[in-house]
């Protein structure tokens, strides 16, 4: 009788187990959404998405360009301070065509272009290094990151890169839709109103582009030969040699990718916060990084997804915001945000595992 | 037990309809985690309980920079309206329009320790929304700090600023500040500029490169508790203490303690907590009589200095961190 | 490894020392180093300037040999930077407490240091459990200690660095074995009584009292490493978790150790620098001691995957990072140039190793 008893509950688990089984991590964050909800004080307003969203951006770019490279098996530290450059080139190539007399949409598309260009040059040099000069991807992103450091502090000489146009400011922050209470609707263009007069905004520009571009990306990673080299590189370096993979052009193609990702996030960056900043993206890395392992991948390569890690980015995200509005003190926090993740990683863990 | 919490707090709101109402919410924005603006929030706290307002402390960001706060404020913003928002930007551009928004909303703002703009809110510009600016003049103080440093070392010699960030608009106006502070001084020189990002052994470590360079360093400026920290450690560590003056920005006990020994020569104290004091109660006054209330636009609180003569003074106590 | 190629010149490059110098790149660049800077920046090359340097480095030693046994059975930890100012802080606000309650210096000093180390062996043990018995990754578990230590140093310290310790401390941290005033007389332990501050430039201090504590700590865990069965256990875990299971190797009361180890190592590293700096400080989050940590192991030789990897190198590594510093700074190159340089250097260095491997 007991074991009939306990084989019962063993397989009622695993087939929880295999119901939840992956999509574990989709779980906790319906299950943490919520529990805020009914906890954080304003949590449960559309507006809540929106500021998260909006400020994950640049977040959620870091995590798709980290997680090429970490499917591959190699790890890219420079991200972070790649961002920071791009944001300051952006500003800096912006103001100046804006001055040299550039009507200020063609200052801004020529800066965004000249931003993405520039910041191709970090990812190159560092996929050089690892592919083909066999450098450990720890040292030469690390090394990176010192030179992307170094060069954005010279280029702005200890003067802040800000004063933007205006019209960039309206990009940045630029919504697809505003709704005034008791007036009407504006498209794209944020409606002067009375002080005290509530206005609602909808769908962030910016988040509508990244979602293409990571949308793109994902497409790329799952269907086509690129995103399936990319995987077997990473899963096992040699026979992807031997099956014929360009291993090497690969390597450069995606620490390319992570860099000019990284730039797009600083040019984001740049139109979010009107300026520039050398260490703009310093304390992103780690979140990113972390969302990449929260989606499940492993950190020796080979697995991984584009929709995992936006799960683990959200999952990251909303803790973050949840807390935050709840009014938790900053030490507890620390100390919640780390305890929280740990044990959702832990539940993942255990249902996998009963799964076998 | 939440459905008694709330049937309570119901209560609370009827029976005390006149006192609820009255009471003025306010929401400090520090700027970041450091003892600075501990301090500053405890004198918030202070008087923010002995006027009867509602205070809601928001997170402190991690690290200085807009990417940090500006998440943070308006997260917090959206749980409830404020009266009052005090917040110390960590950046003069970006914190523009989300303010603006803010402001929008009807909340009064007024900035602390650091400002929007250029910190002047009474000619007409797209950032003269907010009540006031009551911080630090950074560049004065670095000028000052220049002064009496020379003065401590005699008025020649090379002079070391280990400073902290240089993405810290704060930091950058202390030590333009203190370079044109001892430009004046034709027999002395500011041999170099060190960022030690906050950490103090980064600061202990550039401290000592420094001298090793430069054996003939006769003061040494750091720039805010961790870069004074390191450097007067470093000087200690060196064997050099008295040889070499040490002049701190930024009042912590440890500083204090070390003034007293003779490790350190010279500490300047900000005013975080009366910033934040005169922040709620100008705020206050203001809220409660808009119509007639005018708010300064500026307030500068000013620096006091520690030196050995005046460190045990009593009336000078309350102005160290803690 | 260098595989010998048909016709590749003998002579040293074959011989045992030859390879062995071959193997050891981050040694032979850190002694380059050390002569290109003694000639670009006067003062470098120095006894003062050494000992400086390799003082203030016990607490990054100390932290790269904590990850070297943890990179080595494959695995990270990220939490050490956030330990060590836990224990920090933890071990100034003891000995704050106690000295207040009137506790002659010698036991607050005692009891402070020792209450910080047991105390930090905790969250290696919450770190050990959560990878072998709940199977999470190390990245992801010593990331959740990372908050959980910073934040429960930042609560214990309220968010200030705690003074008010007893004054022999600092004495202790940064005193020297030997004072020498060259020409007249040497002492030990302290300057000696008739000293005169005016001539403190002069005074030659010779051996901090830190290196003999980190050579013998660190000759220990690298006699350990390369000897002992707790080492050897390491590098088979590293190699191949399954080959080691097949080998009879507890690999879970291992691996329950070695975390254990680091945070112990982490620990200690915190409980120096207070002895060090005289006041208990939390870390900030722009130390990134742990990111310098693991760079100065994988200079050292060790793979992220585990099985590879010393102490010796690890502590070459963080000496690596360390000179290049300040051999730039002393040399004159401004600090943005020197966040350039030094990625430069870095890279030059790993690259010539793997362009010339016959160049040693």
């Amino acid at each position: 009788m007991v074991n009939a008893r306990a084989n019962e509950i063993a397989s009622g688990r695993s087939r929880l187990g295999a119901f939840l089984g992956g999509r574990w991590i989709l779980a906790f964050l319906v299950i943490e959404t919520v529990y805020f909800c009914f906890t954080a004080q304003g949590f449960a307003h559309p507006n809540s998405a929106q500021i998260l969203l909006f400020y994950g951006v640049e977040i959620f770019l870091l995590a798709v360009a980290e997680l090429f490279v970490i499917v591959t098996g190699g790890i890219d530290l420079s991200v972070g301070y790649v961002l920071g450059f791009a944001s300051i080139i952006a500003t800096k190539v912006i103001n100046g065509l804006a001055e040299a007399g550039l009507p200020p949409l063609a200052a801004l598309l020529a800066g965004a272009a000249a931003t993405l260009l520039v910041g191709l040059i970090p990812g190159l040099v560092n996929g050089w290094l690892v592919a083909y000069l066999d450098v450990p991807p720890f040292i030469a992103t690390l090394s990176m990151l010192g030179v992307c450091h170094g060069v954005s502090e010279l280029v702005i000489h200890g003067v802040y890169a800000m004063g933007l146009p205006p019209l960039a400011a309206e990009v940045g922050s630029g919504h697809l839709l505003y709704w005034v209470r008791g007036g009407g609707f504006s498209f794209f263009t944020r409606p002067e109103v009375e002080r005290g007069t509530e206005v609602f905004e909808l769908v962030p520009g910016i988040v509508v582009l990244a979602a293409i571009v990571i949308g793109v990306l994902a497409f790329v990673l799952s269907r086509t030969r690129f995103g399936r080299h990319v995987y077997a590189i990473g899963g096992n370096r040699d026979a992807a040699i031997r099956a014929g993979i360009p291993v090497r052009r690969r390597l450069l193609g995606v620490y390319a990718l992570s860099s000019l990702l990284a730039s797009l996030a600083g040019l984001v960056y740049a139109l979010k916060y009107v300026s520039g900043k050398a260490d703009a993206g310093a304390g992103s890395l780690l979140d990113a990084i972390a969302a990449v392992m929260i989606g499940g991948a492993s950190m020796f390569g080979g697995s991984g997804t584009v929709g995992r890690t936006l799960a683990g980015c959200l999952v990251i995200a909303v803790l973050e915001l949840g807390l935050r509005m709840s009014g938790t003190p900053t030490f507890d926090k620390y100390i919640l945000v780390g305890a929280i993740l740990v044990l959702a990683v832990i539940v993942e863990r255990y249902l996998q595992q009963d799964r076998k | 037990m939440r459905k008694l919490l709330v049937a309570f707090l119901m209560t609370a709101c009827v029976a005390l309809p006149g006192v609820a109402q009255a009471k003025p919410k306010i929401l400090f924005m520090p700027g970041v985690a450091d003892p600075f603006y501990f301090t500053m929030e405890k004198g918030i706290k202070a008087k923010a309980a002995e006027l009867g307002a509602e205070l809601t402390v928001a997170e402190y960001p991690k690290a200085w920079g807009p990417e940090h706060q500006v998440p943070i404020l308006q997260a917090t913003v959206a749980r409830q309206k404020y009266d009052l928002l005090l917040i110390a930007p960590t950046s003069t551009d970006a914190l523009k329009a989300p303010l603006k928004a803010i402001y929008g909303k009807g909340v009064e703002i007024i900035t602390v320790d650091t400002f929007i703009g250029d910190g002047d809110y009474s000619k007409k510009s797209d950032y003269s929304f907010p009540l006031s600016y009551i911080g630090s003049d950074n560049e004065l103080g670095g000028k000052q700090m220049a002064v009496h440093l020379a003065k401590l070392v005699g008025e020649k010699g090379k002079v070391f600023c280990e400073a902290t960030n240089p993405d810290a608009s704060s930091v950058q106006g202390r030590v333009k500040g203190f370079k044109e502070g001892i430009a004046q001084f034709p027999n002395m020189q500011v041999v170099g500029v060190e960022w030690c990002l906050d950490v103090q052994q980064k600061a202990q470590e550039q401290t000592l490169a420094a001298l090793q360079k430069d054996k003939d360093i006769v003061g040494i400026f750091g720039t805010n508790v961790f870069s004074a920290q390191g450097s007067y450690q470093a000087v200690v560590n060196a064997g050099l203490t008295g040889a070499v003056k040490i002049a701190s920005w930024d009042a912590t006990k440890d500083l204090i303690g070390a003034l007293k020994k003779g490790q350190v020569d010279l500490v300047l104290a900000q005013k975080p907590a009366e910033m934040g004091s005169l922040a709620v109660e100008w705020g206050v006054k203001y809220l409660k009589d808009k119509k007639h209330v005018k708010v300064p636009k500026k307030v500068i609180p000013g620096f006091e200095f520690f030196t050995r003569d005046n460190v045990d003074d009593p009336a000078m106590q309350k102005f160290i961190y803690q | 490894m260098h595989t010998a190629h048909p016709g590749r010149p003998g002579g040293f490059l074959a011989s045992p020392a030859g390879r062995a110098l071959a193997r050891n790149w981050a040694a032979c660049f850190l002694l380059i180093m050390l002569v290109v800077f003694s000639l670009t920046g006067r003062n470098f090359l120095s006894i003062v300037n050494f000992q400086n340097v390799v003082h203030l480095q016990t607490l990054p030693l100390l932290l790269a040999a904590a990850e070297t046994f943890v990179i080595v059975t494959g695995g990270i930890d990220l939490s050490i930077g956030f330990v060590a100012g836990l224990a920090s802080v933890t071990a100034a606000t003891l000995m704050q407490r106690l000295a207040a309650a009137g506790m002659p210096a010698g036991w607050v000093i005692l009891l402070g240091a020792v209450g910080a180390l047991v105390l930090s062996l905790l969250p290696g043990l919450v770190n050990g459990l959560v990878i072998t018995r709940f199977k999470v990754p190390p990245f992801i578990a010593t990331l959740g200690m990372w908050g959980i230590a910073n934040g429960v140093a930042l609560k214990l310290c309220e968010g200030f660095p705690v003074a008010g310790l007893p004054e022999q401390l600092p004495r202790l941290g940064n005193g020297y074995v030997l004072y020498v005033l060259p020409g007249s007389f040497f002492s030990l332990f302290d300057k000696p009584e008739s000293f005169s501050d005016a001539r403190v430039r002069e005074l030659w201090r010779l051996v901090p009292y830190s290196l003999p504590f980190v050579l013998v700590l660190l000759g220990a865990l690298a006699f350990v490493l390369r000897r002992g069965r707790f080492g050897r256990h390491t590098y088979a875990i590293g190699g191949s978790m399954d080959a080691a299971i097949r080998a009879g190797i507890d690999v879970d009361r291992h691996l329950m150790g070695t975390y254990v180890l680091s945070s112990a190592l982490a620990g200690l590293a915190g409980v120096f620098n207070v002895f060090q700096t005289g006041i208990g400080n939390y870390t900030t989050f722009s130390s990134m001691y742990e990111l310098f940590a693991v760079a100065a192991v994988v200079i050292g030789g060790a793979s992220l995957s585990g099985g590879k990897g010393r102490i010796s190198g690890s502590a070459v590594g963080v000496l690596v990072l360390a000179f290049m510093e300040n051999g730039l700074a002393i040399s004159g190159v401004v600090p943005f140039y020197r966040y350039i340089a030094v990625g430069v250097l870095l890279v030059v260095a790993v690259v010539i190793d793997k362009l010339f491997p016959d160049l040693f």
